[in-house]
């Protein structure tokens, strides 16, 4: 790994019941979620402790070493991050839909969604700290296909950061593999009008 | 028990999801050697149906809805041979093929409507994922399908299913094959905006989607 790019450590994944539940289907609060259902969501979320393998790596560059996509204006610097939870939990699901256990795989991919964002969350976090000590201002995350900044952009996410590192490729069609990854920009700005992000204090 | 009871129940199975029960019945239904077709139409379907209903009323949701499928499945699964020993066929309600496009292998939900469709009387030719664009259409052709239900889960292979809209009117095939599109990227506008047939949301929309132009 080259020392530009640098990993961020004790990722820790705590999930948000009410979202994996809007995942899999119930949108609201109020929805009654029959016994076996319940049932069979405990006993997927047991599998977790074995199936996930929470990985995350970045880079900071100068404006000036990006590749000057319009997306990079104004910023001082871009931080750069790809993240994963490894490629078990899509093991696990492909082996489900095998057997047409398909509740049980639409339960363990929501969860798997939910913990990618999870780790791309606190890899933001720390990344936003990082910004901070550098007294700039870091704007919200930004994934490729959002916005200005194209899916094809994954290319240079992935000339910039070695994916390899931790287990992560992508297809010509710019789809990561394993599919629980996430990918993402962090502009850091000296002023702080130019932040997206809320709560910038 | 009698014929009616054992077929309130076939229904009960379904809508409550109890595979044991729902492949149970089947079973009795073949040592009974009950009118297969009735067993179908008059027992399990109704309970698909009610199933179909009930989402539509918010009081089920999509985990229900896949584990009736699922016992749907399970008990066509055990009926199946005994049909094509004694050449029974049911009234397919369509013929589809479906799979996500090329260069894209998410497949859960395209799995999830094809359970649905297969639950709700559609004959599905389930072609998997990243199938090339080609494909769906000599299949469609070959089974003389109604429909190609295209999915994509990324920006770069939903233009896929804009590819394949533009094959079919090329080859004059719009009118006779309907293409249905779906995948998060997917919404209502990307579908008129390429002159897809129909939109499915999620699995379920997806049937109702279908059942509505099969109707028209």
């Amino acid at each position: 790994m080259s020392s530009r790019v640098k990993r961020i450590e004790n990722l820790k994944i705590e999930f948000d019941e009410q979202r994996i539940l809007r995942l899999i289907g119930y949108k609201k609060k109020s929805h009654e979620i029959k016994e076996p259902i319940k049932k069979l969501i405990t006993e997927e979320k047991k599998k977790l402790e074995y199936l996930l393998h929470p990985a995350s790596i970045y880079t900071i560059l100068d404006y000036d070493e990006t590749n000057k996509h319009p997306v990079f204006k104004d910023a001082e610097k871009v931080a750069l991050c790809l993240c994963t939870i490894g490629p078990e939990l899509e093991n696990e699901i492909s082996q489900l839909m095998g057997k047409n256990e398909m509740v049980r795989a639409l339960i363990l991919d929501s969860l798997g969604s939910e913990a990618a964002e999870e780790v791309a969350i606190q890899s933001d976090r720390r990344l936003a700290d990082i910004a901070k000590e550098m007294s700039l201002w870091p704007s919200k995350r930004y994934s490729p296909g959002y916005g200005k900044w194209d899916v094809k952009e994954q290319k240079y996410i992935f000339h910039v950061l070695p994916g390899k590192d931790i287990g992560v490729s992508l297809t010509e069609s710019c789809m990561m593999l394993p599919r629980k990854s996430v990918s993402f920009r962090i502009n850091f700005y000296k002023n702080k009008k130019l932040t997206t992000r809320k709560n910038n204090n | 028990m009698s014929k009616e009871e054992i077929l309130a129940r076939m229904g009960k199975a379904i809508i409550e999801g109890n595979k044991d029960e729902a492949e149970a019945l089947a079973k009795e239904a073949l040592e009974k050697k009950m009118d297969l077709i009735e067993v179908i139409e008059k027992g399990y379907v109704p309970g698909i149906q009610k199933v179909g209903d009930l989402w539509e009323r918010g009081e089920y949701f999509l985990p229900e809805l896949i584990t009736s499928a699922e016992c749907m499945k399970s008990a066509m699964n055990i009926l199946q041979p005994e049909m094509e020993k004694a050449q029974i066929q049911t009234q397919s309600k369509g013929k589809v093929v479906i799979g996500t496009v090329e260069g894209d292998i998410h497949d859960i939900g395209k799995n999830l409507v094809s359970s649905m469709l297969s639950a709700n009387g559609f004959e599905v030719h389930d072609l998997g994922a990243d199938v090339k664009l080609e494909r769906f259409i000599e299949k469609a052709e070959e089974v003389d399908a109604n429909f190609i239900c295209l999915s994509a889960l990324l920006t770069t292979t939903m233009l896929g299913q804009k590819r394949v809209v533009e094959i079919m009117k090329e080859k004059s095939l719009s009118d006779r094959i309907k293409i249905l599109v779906g995948g998060a990227p997917v919404n209502q506008k990307w579908a008129d905006n390429i002159g897809a047939d129909g939109y499915g949301e999620n699995a379920m929309v997806a049937v109702k989607v279908a059942q509505k132009i099969i109707e028209e």
